[in-house]
Order: structure tokens, then sequence, then C-alpha cells
């Protein structure tokens, strides 16, 4: 290979700052862009198992038609697709305060809260069939019986593929460079064009995503053992 | 577990030192035992490079590589060769050539100074500049005109670190690809598009209804475009600059755009005295 590596053009100049800006770029739109997806995640697969068909299906289609269209298609349908419907004075308005941002934080939570909603419904399907109609049996509606037994006792038990999923989404936050959100990629890509050092920067760039996801999935192991309920779940190590 | 990550760590720190750091490059070398001189170019560039309605693979930089750089490389290796195209991108040609999947990026690169530190550039072949692509009748009349408004660029364009650096009032927003940063100029998501000059009169050329855009503004760039190679290999850019020249001298190089850019043309674009001089000027002329 015929190449001069200079590393230092990760630290000189502005690369160190434009890094900085781009982290906290990716991990803004991967913060709300995971609370959305768990909200619908949650709505959806718990809706998905009760017992009335219209609400099955109405949160099947979310899930099936969220899923199966590509992200990139998504990030391109929040931008370009939803503004026109939008008031001409209301679309110039959100054109000038960040409607890239926005349109790629809604893509890549609606998209992600199809995928969690099968994360959680797995979830509620492992739990015996029982304790929902011991629930039941001991004067709870269908909504407490959720609220209070099912989705709890689910979410414990879904941490490891939501631990997954979570990763995913942050690092599909990269595909949000084509509607122009200045985030991690996007940066790394702009220090090759001020240094033409492209190995270096794409390199950083995957060092930082590594770091963030080796922490997320530290953070979400801790997660799991703090909430644990002892005895329900056997475990090793 | 914190020794795992640090070996993984090291492992992808490591990947870019892997193959060895080489001898000096000798490309010449490569394609005579090849057979193929191989060149990174783009599809969606007319009319430097781009996949045609007949999707042919055509253009005027994959032309020059045709007829004036493969002939004298052909003398040089003493046999014929072919000539393969692989598609290369801002992000990916400086990489592409640095691990010898290609030997000479042909398209539409300008030969900037930071560039010239990992490539060698073959001599200026087309010069433009900066300008803005707007809907007829825009307030947005050039450079000056951009305060406060909404600018698309390309990723990774020299347009785009000018703009930043320069007219930091604008609001910039950079999109990958041309397709992209058109249709939010069509839909109103931002006021103008800049980038080099030709690349916006072939955006006008090929958009559906020409006549509702306008190419405006000075040049607030200078652009001159190269053929990128491998740095330190000085036979194989003698034989690709040699091409070059002989195409100026001989005056195919001047048929070939009258082919591209000339009235009947592609993408209309006459060349004025000025970039006619500047060109001829790197022969001595």
């Amino acid at each position: 290979m015929n190449y001069q590596f200079k590393w230092s053009v990760l630290w000189s100049g502005q690369s160190g700052g434009w890094l900085l800006q781009g982290v906290i770029t990716t991990i803004e739109i991967s913060a709300l862009a995971w609370v959305l997806a768990v909200a619908l995640g949650i709505l959806s697969g718990a809706l998905r198992t009760v017992p009335w068909k219209p609400v099955r299906a109405l949160a099947t289609f979310y899930v099936e038609f969220f899923r199966n269209v590509p992200l990139l298609v998504w990030m391109f349908f929040w931008y370009f697709g939803v503004p026109p419907l939008l008031p001409r004075a209301v679309q110039d308005w959100i054109f000038n305060h960040g409607a890239e941002f926005w349109a790629g934080m809604f893509a890549l939570g609606v998209y992600h809260g199809a995928r969690m909603s099968e994360v959680i419904r797995s979830g509620i399907q492992a739990i015996p069939r029982t304790q929902f109609e011991a629930s039941v049996a001991m004067g709870l509606t269908t909504f407490q019986a959720y609220r209070l037994v099912i989705v709890p006792i689910a979410l414990r038990l879904i941490v490891p593929p939501a631990t997954s999923e979570s990763l995913n989404l942050l690092k599909n936050s990269s595909v949000a460079l084509t509607i122009s959100v200045a985030e991690l990629t996007f940066q790394t890509r702009q220090i090759e064009t001020y240094t033409a050092k492209a190995i270096e920067a794409y390199t950083a760039g995957t060092v930082i995503y590594l770091v963030l996801c080796v922490a997320i999935a530290a953070i979400m192991a801790r997660v799991e053992r703090r909430f644990a309920i002892p005895g329900l779940i056997a475990r090793g190590g | 577990m914190k020794r795992m990550l640090l070996v993984m760590l090291a492992l992808v720190l490591a990947l870019p030192f892997a193959a060895p750091a080489g001898a000096q490059p000798d490309t010449l070398d490569k394609i005579k035992q090849s057979g193929a001189l191989t060149i990174g170019t783009r599809t969606g560039s007319p009319p430097f490079a781009y996949v045609n309605k007949n999707n042919e693979w055509v253009g005027f930089s994959i032309d020059l590589v045709e007829r004036l750089v493969k002939p004298e490389v052909e003398k040089a290796v003493g046999k014929s060769i072919k000539i393969e195209k692989k598609e290369s991108t801002p992000q990916s040609r400086i990489p592409l050539l640095a691990n010898n999947s290609v030997d000479l990026i042909a398209e539409t690169m300008t030969d900037t100074p930071q560039r010239r530190e990992s490539v060698d550039f073959s001599l200026t072949f087309f010069y433009t500049g900066a300008q803005f692509l707007v809907k007829k009748g825009s307030p947005i009349k050039g450079v000056n005109d951009i305060a406060g408004k909404r600018i698309a660029s390309q990723q990774g364009s020299t347009n785009a670190k000018i703009i930043r650096e320069k007219y930091p009032q604008a609001q910039l927003r950079e999109f990958p690809d041309q397709p992209a940063a058109f249709q939010a100029l069509a839909q109103g998501q931002v006021e103008a598009y800049t980038n080099d000059g030709i690349q916006l009169a072939g955006l006008k050329a090929k958009a559906p209804n020409p006549g509702d855009w306008e190419v405006v503004g000075d040049f607030y760039s200078e652009e001159p475009y190269g053929m990128a190679m491998r740095k330190g290999d000085a036979k194989f850019k003698a034989t690709v600059d040699a091409g070059l020249k002989h195409g100026f001298e001989s005056g195919k190089y001047f048929e070939i755009y009258e082919k591209w850019f000339g009235p009947k043309g592609d993408v209309p674009y006459p060349t004025t005295p000025q970039v006619k001089a500047y060109l001829l000027k790197q022969i001595g002329k």
C-alpha cells in the first residue's frame, strides 16, 4: 500500500472540534430517536398481543410497513415527502430551523420503533399466558394487567436484544448524513475534504462508534443486573 | 473483558498498517502484467462521466483516457491494453488509489495543494469555478447575495469548504450527491445549489424543464480538474501527461471537447479564451 499516514490531521486545525460536534449531534439525534422508538415499540409491541383483533391488525400494519422499507427511503420521505404537505410559510420556517435534524430523528425513531416492537412482542409472548390470566382473575382490567404485570416483566426479559437494537439505532444515525445532518460520519468526511487523509479520518470515526457502542452495552448490562427480579430468570456469569 | 476490548481496539487501529508500506509504486509495470489500465470515475456527473440513456458508461473524462492517455500507455508498455472502469466518489477516490484498486482517477477532481500531499495530479484537463444554480428570477445573483440563505452544496467538495470559511452567514446544507441537492433546490429546502459551474450547467441541461433554472454568479473559486494517480510514480505521471500534452498540441483534445461541450454536445459550454490560454500555458504555448 502506497500511502503516507499522517495521524496528526485528527487533532490539528479544526478536526478535533468537528469530531466533537459530530459526536454530540450523533448522540442527540440517537437519544431522541431512541426515546421515540422505545415509546412506539412498547405501544405497538403490546398492542400486537392484546385480545382485540382490529387493534392487533393496526399494530401489525405499523410494524410491517415501517420495518420493511429501507431506512434511507424513510430519511428521504420525512425530509422531501412530508414538508410539501404543509403550508408554504410553515415549510420556510422549518427549513430555516433544522428541518434536516428533525426529519432524520423521525425517520430513525419510527423505523426503529417498528423493529423495537418485535423485540417487545417476543418478550411479552415469552411470559406464560397464565400470568395474564392470573392478573385478570385478581380483578385487574386488561390495561392494568399490561401496565402492572406483563410489560414490566417483558422489559426485563428483552434487555439483551433491545441493547442490540439500540446499538443499531446509534450506528444507523449515520444515514442521516444523506439529508445533510452533520453527525459523526459527516464530520469524518469533512476532515477528509480538508486534509485528503481519508484513512485516518474514517479510522477515527470507526473508533468513536466502537467506544460509544461499547459504553452503551456496558450501561445496558448494568441496567439488566440492577432491575433483575431475583429468581425469575436464570442467568450465567 | 477489559483486556478483550483493548485487543479489539488495537486490531482496528492496526488495520491500516497491515499492508506493507510499499516500495516505489510502478503503475506501468502493473499495467503491463495485467494488460489493463483501471480508472476510477463517476456514474452521475454528466458530461464528464456518467451512464447515458443507452446504459453506456461514457463522458469527457473517460474519452480523454481512451483517446489520449491509452495510446501513450500502450506505447510505454509495448502492448495493447484494455480500459477498466470502477466507480469512485469524492470519499473513496484517494483510498482506491492507495490500495491499488484503480490506477488513475479520471472524473471531476479538483487539483488542490492538500490533495497533492496524498496523490499526484496530471496536467489540468478542464478549468471551471464555483457558481450557483437557482430558480429563474431568484434574488440570488452571486456569492454576495447568500447571507442568511439556505445553500446546498456537495459533501466533500471544495466549494462547501470555501462557503464555510469565507461566507459563514450562509446556512450551508451538504448533500452526498447531485440528485439529492437538486431535489432540495426544486422543493425549496434550499434556495440555491452551489457547485462547479460546468456541473451546474450539466444538471440544468438534464433537468426536466431546463428553462426553469439559471446558473448565476462569477466564479468564486478556481477549480482546475486533473487526473490523480499514486504519489511518487514519476514514470506513470510522465506517460499520462505526455498523452494529454499530445492531445493539446495535435488539437485532438479540442475535438473531444467539441463533442461534449460544443453546440451539439451534451452540455453546451464553450471554452473562453482565458480558459484556452490557461490549458495551453501548461505545455508552454
